[in-house]
């Protein structure tokens, strides 16, 4: 197209996109546990479940996407614990107290905590077997439908939707916490 | 190079597609520069700027707002990269899996080899996009512009995401 154009041109490319993945995905891991009742403890144990197959595909890419929140890449723990206590306690506005240097202040870190461990909750399924992993939206329906970590973003979007009236940040962190459409 | 992706409307939640149709009603009008006819491909130096919100760890992650961009080696270790997009709604599994989808320095590297390019830039330039108005990138868009002109680059392939 450069070698042709003589002015500003938009071409469309002439193949589709593949198969989108299929409509209905299903976790193959069994992720119910026995644990106390603290979301918390649930989402733990969740995690535990979760991290031999994350673990895989960190071995394999060689990198993760985890850690934008300031934790280190084998801090999922912690923030895990970290979202459920903000889950369970509805503050979204002081800054978690843990060892970890947070790379953000709050409420705005709640978006970085989020999507960490929704990108260790990504890793995990991509290394389990199946010919197409899952598209987008049974992705996200997943996280926001069947899981422990869905539970708690939706309680602390809606800890965030609730402070939004006092500190219009955190309505906005709120969106950008959870897709739309959950 | 393999065949192109390409993603329409319609294969997108309504709501995102929505979304993106207000986006595109709302966007400014630019002047056009004249059109220069840039030399031939197999003799170009190639840079990509991409709206990823990819940058290296150690880079301060992108912000809400942010109209200002990240450098991007052309020895860039992948396993060194993070997003810091702050959209919820955009799908890093792709990305996560394959860094060249939205920053396909290999594949650059592969055109090199094959003579299809004439080289590769040894700097390339990540924003965020999702930017609400995309005139406050004009100031960081002109930096990068005489960037890549120093750098001898003779065309930047935009990678908008």
């Amino acid at each position: 197209m450069l070698s042709t154009a003589t002015e500003p041109t938009i071409e469309d490319y002439p193949t589709d996109a593949p198969g989108a993945g299929p409509e209905a995905w299903a976790c193959p891991l069994t992720l119910e546990v026995e644990t106390d009742n603290s979301l918390g403890g649930q989402l733990l144990a969740e995690v535990g479940r979760l991290r031999p197959w994350a673990a895989e595909t960190r071995r394999r890419r060689g990198r993760t996407l985890f850690g934008l929140s300031g934790a280190e890449p084998d801090q999922v723990d912690d923030v895990a614990t970290v979202l459920a206590t903000i889950a369970e306690s509805g503050n979204v506005t002081d800054q978690p107290d843990t060892d970890i240097e947070w790379a953000h202040p709050m409420p705005f870190l709640l978006r970085h905590l989020a999507d960490d461990l929704r990108s260790f909750y990504h890793e995990a399924i991509a290394a389990q077997p199946g010919d197409t992993p899952p598209n987008h939206e049974a992705l996200n329906g997943w996280i926001f439908g069947e899981t422990i970590l869905g539970e708690v973003l939706l309680a602390i979007a809606d800890h965030l939707t609730d402070a939004g009236a006092a500190n219009p940040m955190a309505g906005i962190v709120r969106n950008l916490t959870v897709p739309e459409g959950h | 190079m393999g065949s192109a992706l390409v993603v329409r409307l319609s294969d997108l939640h309504p709501n995102e597609a929505d979304h993106l149709r207000a986006r595109a009603d709302a966007m400014p009008e630019f002047d056009c520069e004249q059109w220069l006819t840039p030399r031939p491909l197999t003799e170009s130096t190639v840079a990509l700027v991409s709206t990823c919100g990819m940058h290296r760890r150690d880079d301060p992650p992108f912000t809400l707002g942010a109209v200002d961009y990240r450098l991007i080696p052309r020895s860039v270790d992948w396993a060194d990269i993070v997003i810091s997009h702050i959209s919820a709604n955009f799908d890093r599994s792709g990305l996560a899996d394959d860094p060249n989808v939205a920053m396909p320095l290999d594949r650059l590297e592969d055109l090199a080899a094959r003579g299809e390019i004439g080289a590769v830039s040894n700097w390339h330039y990540t924003f965020m996009g999702g930017h609400p108005q995309p005139q406050m990138f004009e100031e960081a868009g002109n930096e990068v512009g005489r960037l890549l002109a120093e750098d001898g680059v003779d065309v930047a392939l935009l990678v908008p995401i």
